[in-house]
């Protein structure tokens, strides 16, 4: 798959720190016995925010260091013309079980809705667009990516945001029932990339071949999901940018998108 | 009317349908249960409701036997494989197995089986299962489907998104035949949280009246099957025409206040179908039968509508069914379809003294006969998640 679109930005974060740079060599041997490395939450107060769960303001966050990485204010994306199109495989996993467990109050049962995530991003970055809600693994993100340069592409949108959140440790007994399709360690995650248009017909730099960008992804980051992806193409800009095939591979299928992404130096 | 932004969207074939409802075990008992105004409001049966304040839903209940399936234990997936059953006998699919999607809406995904894992004496590898892909995917494997797999979100408004989703796989030639609807399973879990936010009535669901006093929640799958025009021979259901989302990005679970979302929806759904208000025949409307979702709704239809909201009939199919959540989008669409067919836009149940704040050309006290060729159909959900679909019947 291809798409008209190229990724100016991406926001990173993960249980190991901001950025792709905070990424370890060896994501195995650096969580060392801990089979979930935790993302603190992300200190934003305020009345707004009272209710809203850890992965939600996650999410916030990762939209934030998106801007920061564009150098961009909150007004550049604000507004119908942004698209939003939120990705993860189980983020709502800790608002269930926090639900199911009589943890939680009244109000808190419209937060174990996927959509509660992309709702407070929405609210907080007035994003009145076009709103997609995809759940799934790296393959949902891959699928998100093409989704949002075909809005882009076709008009649909000004830019789109591809976001993904990945939480586990308020989970960690249920996931690591699923360690067999799993490998630890599972990494909280959090990313974002914005979408501009851009052509489909870049030439092929960077030397990415399909599956390097995801085994790299998993050695450096560990197990990040739906946030893998995004990761891939952070490591791209890194890299220099360029246009880059990406893939994602959950419950025995693959998805893999090829993206022109802006180098970090390359930035406007 | 907004005017035409953009190049009209290529029109999607919708073949055939498939569903489980209250009603019954496929698309006939469906269709006939609405046109006829029967009821699929009861009490449910299948788990305890007794310390809830609201105990009444659209229960399935009673599913046929699946041929060849192995005991499937989440409930929602079984759902989905009635409906994919009932599909399957209208209108077989022929086409490579990579070159098939399956794109499902959902609120809930299989979250009834974490709730069984949680339970006292649960098994917690039923929590691999409650990953809300994970329907969808059991779907794939029952059809052999090798296509993407994608299972949207969006709340109540999943199921729209989810048919939109599909067409835009068919325009860019991703693959050759989608199954794309919605779905959703009662289960404790939903129906504690909406009794919890004081949402369900103890009363009838009365969309659109000024009686009206919240909504009931339901359980469905639906599907059909979508192809690109002219690839599929023979008679089919209808087109979709166009597909819009937008999100309010003003609160969690309420919609925002002026219906903003819906309306952008709504407007560019039309714009994606080269089609204005005046060429719209009729509204399949949400209408929960909340006392703000149907203001709201009412509100923006006369915004979009325009002069021509007086005399374009509207209706609520969830007096009838409940709110259906994930399914709900895909059943309205179908419904919508099925009246340009046969000639009858069904009544709204419940509905018997409309609420001047929310005036529109209700459909009343009996189905109407009229035979739509334009339907918009618009959804909400939590999240500020809305949609619209523009249809077309054969």
């Amino acid at each position: 798959m291809r798409v008209g679109a190229r990724v100016q930005a991406v926001g990173v974060l993960t249980g190991w720190g901001v950025g792709v740079a905070a990424l370890p060599a060896d994501a195995r041997a650096a969580a060392t016995a801990h089979p979930v490395v935790r993302l603190t939450r992300p200190p934003l107060d305020g009345e707004r925010f009272r209710r809203a769960t850890r992965e939600c303001l996650l999410g916030v966050a990762a939209v934030q260091q998106m801007l920061d990485d564009a150098g961009l204010d909150r007004a550049a994306i604000a507004g119908p013309r942004t698209a939003l199109l939120f990705v993860t495989a189980g983020a709502y996993g800790a608002s269930n079980v926090e639900f199911l467990a009589g943890r939680a109050g009244t109000l808190h049962f419209p937060y174990t809705a996927p959509s509660a995530l992309s709702a407070e991003v929405a609210i907080e970055f007035g994003l009145t667009g076009a709103y997609v809600i995809l759940i799934g693994g790296p393959t949902a993100t891959v699928d998100a990516l093409w989704q949002g340069g075909r809005m882009v592409q076709d008009g649909r949108c000004d830019r789109a945001l591809v976001l993904a959140v990945e939480t586990f440790d308020e989970c960690e007994t249920l996931w690591r029932r699923a360690r067999w399709t799993l490998p630890v360690p599972l990494v909280e995650a959090a990313a974002c990339a914005l979408l501009l248009p851009g052509s489909a017909e870049a030439a092929p730099a960077g030397g990415h071949r399909d599956g390097a960008l995801e085994t790299a992804v998993q050695q450096r980051a560990g197990s990040t999901l739906a946030c893998g992806p995004l990761i891939a193409l952070a490591l791209a800009r890194e890299a220099g940018g360029g246009t880059t095939s990406v893939r994602g591979t959950w419950r025995g299928r693959q998805a893999t998108i090829e993206m022109t992404t802006t180098g970090r130096e390359a930035r406007n | 009317m907004s005017g035409a932004t953009r190049l009209r969207a290529e029109p999607v074939s919708l073949v055939a349908a498939g569903a489980v409802t209250p009603f019954g075990a496929d698309l006939d008992a469906f269709w006939s249960g609405l046109v006829t105004g029967s009821d699929g409001i009861s009490t449910i049966e299948r788990f305890p409701v007794d310390d809830l304040r609201v105990g009444r839903g659209g229960e399935i209940k009673k599913l046929r036997p699946l041929p060849s399936v192995r005991r499937v234990g989440c409930r929602a997936t079984l759902l989905l494989l009635a409906a994919a059953e009932d599909l399957l006998a209208r209108a077989p699919i022929s086409a490579e197995p990579e070159r098939i999607a399956v794109v499902l809406g959902t609120a809930l995904g299989g979250v009834g089986e974490l709730e069984r894992a949680m339970a006292p004496g649960g098994r917690p590898r039923h929590a691999v299962n409650a990953l809300y892909d994970s329907p969808a995917h059991a779907l794939a494997r029952r059809l052999g489907a090798r296509g993407p797999v994608m299972t949207v979100g969006a709340a109540c408004a999943a199921g729209a998104t989810a048919l939109g989703t599909g067409a835009d796989l068919l325009r860019a030639d991703v693959v050759d035949v989608v199954i794309a609807g919605g779905y959703d399973a009662l289960c404790r879990f939903v129906m504690r949280g909406f009794d919890a936010l004081r949402s369900l009535t103890r009363e009838r669901v009365r969309p659109f009246d000024r009686r009206r006093s919240g909504l009931l929640l339901g359980e469905a799958a639906a599907l059909v099957l979508m192809t690109r025009e002219g690839a599929s021979p023979g008679p089919r259901l209808g087109r979709l025409l166009g597909h819009a989302s937008a999100s309010d990005g003003s609160h969690i679970a309420a919609p925002d206040a002026n219906g903003r979302g819906l309306e952008l929806a709504a407007r560019t759904a039309l714009d994606e179908a080269g089609l204005t208000a005046a060429d719209v025949d009729f509204v399949s409307a949400h209408g929960t039968g909340t006392l703000v979702n149907d203001r709201i709704e009412a509100d923006v239809l006369r915004r979009v509508l325009g002069r021509r909201a007086s005399e374009i009939p509207v209706n609520s199919i969830k007096g009838s069914l409940g709110h259906t959540m994930g399914a709900a989008a895909a059943l309205e669409a179908v419904m919508c379809l099925m009246a340009g067919r046969d000639g009858i836009v069904p009544k709204t149940l419940g509905l018997e003294e409309p609420d001047p704040v929310c005036e529109l050309d209700h459909v009343i006290g009996a189905p109407r006969a009229a035979r739509p060729r334009i339907s918009l159909s618009t959804s909400l959900g939590f999240g500020g998640c809305n949609a619209a679909l523009v249809l077309e019947g054969s």
